[in-house]
């Protein structure tokens, strides 16, 4: 039973054979094509070796800066912000929060007292 | 040794091209570009035969790999539409090409059908055992998967080929 199966499976994939043999490219066409391809994928290689190397130079130089000590020096002074509402967080006198009370001397505020 | 090897291609044209067909889905366009980028590989030597198994074998397993890459490359496309950029127009739509579906007769009609339904790995060694007419301990090899698979992936094909196959005479 499964031997007449196996005999009418292989029956079936001749006949498939048989038909895909009919609509075969000539193998002169198809080779042709082939070297024909040779052209071509060179510039798809170049572009992707030119894609890899643009990749890893970045990453040379960025190695090379940071080693070198080579930085992008930002001045914070300039940049930094005051929010608009800051007035709100002031309060009156908070200069005495800041600065240190001398004990014994004559001139203490009566605030600090 | 170039010329020998075009003419021990030329041999095996038929059947590589029945391979490179049934590894593209039977898509006609999709068949042709891998079988014309393994003949390239073949040709300028980036795949060399070491005489580890039959020319036949090494052959097959060139397409096989190459219809792979070509899959690969056509998910990478429809992921990355940049890709196409560096890769390359697609050439396959991974459908079969209406031309050849309307040239064949009901049986092997049904039969690719059929085929078309049953996992990658059972219908690539069914088509190397059956209309390749290798061994399948050859099919293995082309197939890149061991020996005890490639049997049950024979069997298992087998049974559910006929099945469906009776399925759809009814």
């Amino acid at each position: 039973m499964i031997e007449r199966d196996d005999h009418q499976l292989r029956k079936g994939f001749e006949a498939l054979r048989r038909e895909d043999a009919a609509c075969t490219p000539p193998f002169e066409a198809t080779a042709a094509a082939a070297r024909a391809r040779q052209a071509t994928v060179p510039r798809h290689r170049a572009l992707t070796l030119a894609a890899a190397a643009a990749v890893v130079a970045v990453v040379v130089v960025s190695i090379w800066r940071e080693r070198d000590g080579v930085r992008l020096q930002i001045d914070l002074a300039t940049v930094r912000w005051h929010a608009p509402t800051d007035f709100l967080l002031k309060l009156p006198g908070d200069e005495l929060l800041r600065s240190v009370p001398q004990l014994g001397s004559r001139g203490l505020d009566r605030r600090t007292l | 040794m170039a010329a020998d090897l075009t003419a021990e291609l030329e041999q095996l044209h038929a059947a590589a091209f029945g391979w490179a067909l049934s590894c593209c889905g039977w898509d006609r366009t999709a068949a042709e570009d891998v079988l014309q980028a393994s003949y390239l590989k073949l040709l300028d030597g980036r795949a060399r035969f070491d005489g580890r198994s039959s020319f036949r074998t090494f052959v097959l397993g060139v397409i096989a790999r190459t219809a792979r890459e070509a899959r690969r490359r056509s998910a990478l496309r429809r992921w990355l539409p940049l890709a196409s950029v560096v890769l390359g127009p697609e050439a396959e739509d991974g459908r079969p090409d209406p031309a050849t579906a309307l040239t064949r007769a009901d049986d092997t009609t049904r039969l690719v059908r059929a085929l078309e339904r049953l996992s990658a790995r059972q219908r690539q060694v069914l088509h190397l055992v059956f209309y390749e007419d290798l061994t399948i301990a050859e099919a293995a090899a082309v197939a890149g998967i061991s020996l005890g698979t490639a049997r049950t992936h024979y069997e298992r094909g087998k049974a559910a080929l006929r099945k469906l196959l009776e399925k759809e005479q009814e």
